[in-house]
């Protein structure tokens, strides 16, 4: 087994938990295509941040050699750019070429992408998730 | 809505020309050279005889665009409470009629399969009642003489235009995503009645499980205040081919007054496109090559990573 699929792991909470947690991470689309069942975590560098209508796109970079998949790029689907606003993101979140450490929910389908799920700015140690659930109440600034 | 804010009512009257509800103006004077718009330019029964007072002295106009002061503050961006939604699906599920009931099971196990179609992949305005029911984006509410229009975030074709000048339903509406609606307040409450929906707009309890309503929709909400920020939309949905009867249900929206949430534009279709800089220089959207269900293909990454190369003979290189 690869060490790519060494990381994949069966998430503690049921898939009908799961999807209520995190199914706000893409807004035009059914859920079913991503396995939120599953997480995988990878080390690499952001390629493109697609801040943009329906879905922000995170663009990333992997090493093949060091993830184990020969697959060198990969996204990572999110919510519109309105949503993400109100948990405190901006188009300046990412940057191309930084390093990240990225957790997403892959594709069933086993290609190259997923929702995501957490990213850590590795220059900085910023954690950055984007659960709207975070930010359900009136009043923020 | 207490107070536009901003703007005291004689600013909104400078501006209202801004409005598209406004109360018809006259036509301006033209030249015979000019361009009639003929919508514009026809005669109009609200229009001011020759001799009346201009539209910024008419003391009727003025004190319509004042009234709106009276009405419950609704400003800000209201933002859907999503924890909310799932929890009414679950405690008040959709009464769907046998036949609905089927469909309506086997697009939930086809979900859990995996099933990677959704309702709204296409772009289509998610419409009536399904923007109401289950959208994850913010809305606002504009005041204006004679008319209410909510506005959505993430894309920019929901809107919803309430008439509440009085007027009814005409009697052989066009039909459309968001249907014909006409509303009038009780106190605080905007009650809006809605009908001419398209069949094909979605009674959705997700954005991949929901069925087309097959016409004869008809919703009538009840639109109000429970607490300060958090603004209840009383929902009654008649769709006849689809419940065994009524189905009265609760969505509720907390509410943003920093300008930093305001609501944004978006364009669903953006999603279709990567911005790129193509070979004579300008700045252009092309088509990322996508698979059925939506997703990008990573091939086609974004074009800033991958620019088209440079044509020595571009109109920008020749600057």
């Amino acid at each position: 087994m690869t060490r790519w699929l060494q990381k994949i792991f069966v998430a503690v909470l049921t898939f009908a938990s799961l999807t209520l947690l995190e199914a706000d991470s893409v807004a035009h689309h059914s859920f079913a295509m991503f396995d939120f069942t599953k997480a995988i975590s990878f080390k690499g560098s952001v390629k493109e941040f697609l801040w943009t209508n329906p879905h922000v796109i995170l663009w990333f970079s992997v090493d093949p050699a060091k993830e184990g998949d020969p697959r060198p790029v990969w996204w990572a689907e999110l919510t519109s750019p309105g949503n993400l606003t109100r948990v405190g993101w901006s188009k300046h979140s990412f940057k191309a070429n930084e390093p990240i450490e990225i957790e997403i929910h892959p594709l069933r389908d086993g290609s190259q992408g997923g929702a995501f799920k957490q990213a850590k700015r590795l220059e900085t140690g910023e954690v950055l998730t984007s659960n709207l659930r975070d930010a359900e109440r009136p009043g923020l600034h | 809505m207490r107070a536009i804010r901003g703007f005291n009512w004689v600013a909104s009257l400078l501006l209202a020309g801004a409005w598209a509800c406004q109360p018809a103006l006259p036509a301006p004077a033209t030249s015979a050279h000019e361009p009639v718009d003929v919508d514009s330019a026809a005669p109009s029964a609200s229009s001011p005889a020759p001799g009346a007072a201009a539209p910024q002295e008419d003391p009727k106009r003025a004190a319509s665009w004042g009234a709106l002061a009276q009405l419950p503050d609704w400003d800000g961006s209201w933002n859907p409470n999503i924890t909310d939604q799932n929890a009414q699906i679950k405690s008040n599920p959709v009464p769907w009629n046998v036949n609905a009931a089927l469909e309506v099971a086997r697009l939930g196990e086809l979900e859990k399969a995996g099933h990677p179609k959704g309702l709204f992949v296409n772009c289509l305005p998610e419409g009536m009642p399904a923007w109401m029911l289950i959208t994850h984006n913010a809305l606002e509410f504009l005041c204006s003489p004679g008319r209410v229009t909510i506005l959505g975030e993430s894309d920019g074709n929901r809107i919803r235009r309430i008439y509440t000048d009085g007027r009814a339903h005409p009697q052989d509406p066009d039909l459309s995503f968001h249907g014909h609606s006409i509303g009038h307040w009780e106190n605080d409450t905007l009650v809006v009645d809605t009908v001419a929906v398209l069949p094909q707009t979605f009674l959705a309890v997700s954005e991949a499980v929901g069925l087309p309503n097959d016409g004869d929709l008809h919703v009538v909400e009840r639109f109000h205040l429970v607490e300060p920020d958090i603004l209840a939309d009383d929902l009654e949905i008649e769709a006849p081919h689809l419940l065994s009867r009524p189905w009265k249900t609760q969505r509720r929206y907390f509410r943003q007054r920093s300008h930093k949430f305001d609501v944004v534009e978006g364009v669903c279709q953006q999603g279709f496109f990567s911005p790129q800089v193509d070979a004579d220089g300008h700045h252009v959207f092309v088509p990322v090559p996508q698979t059925e269900d939506g997703n990008p293909v990573p091939s086609a990454t974004p074009g800033r990573a991958q620019p088209a190369p440079a044509n020595p003979t571009a109109k920008r290189a020749q600057k």
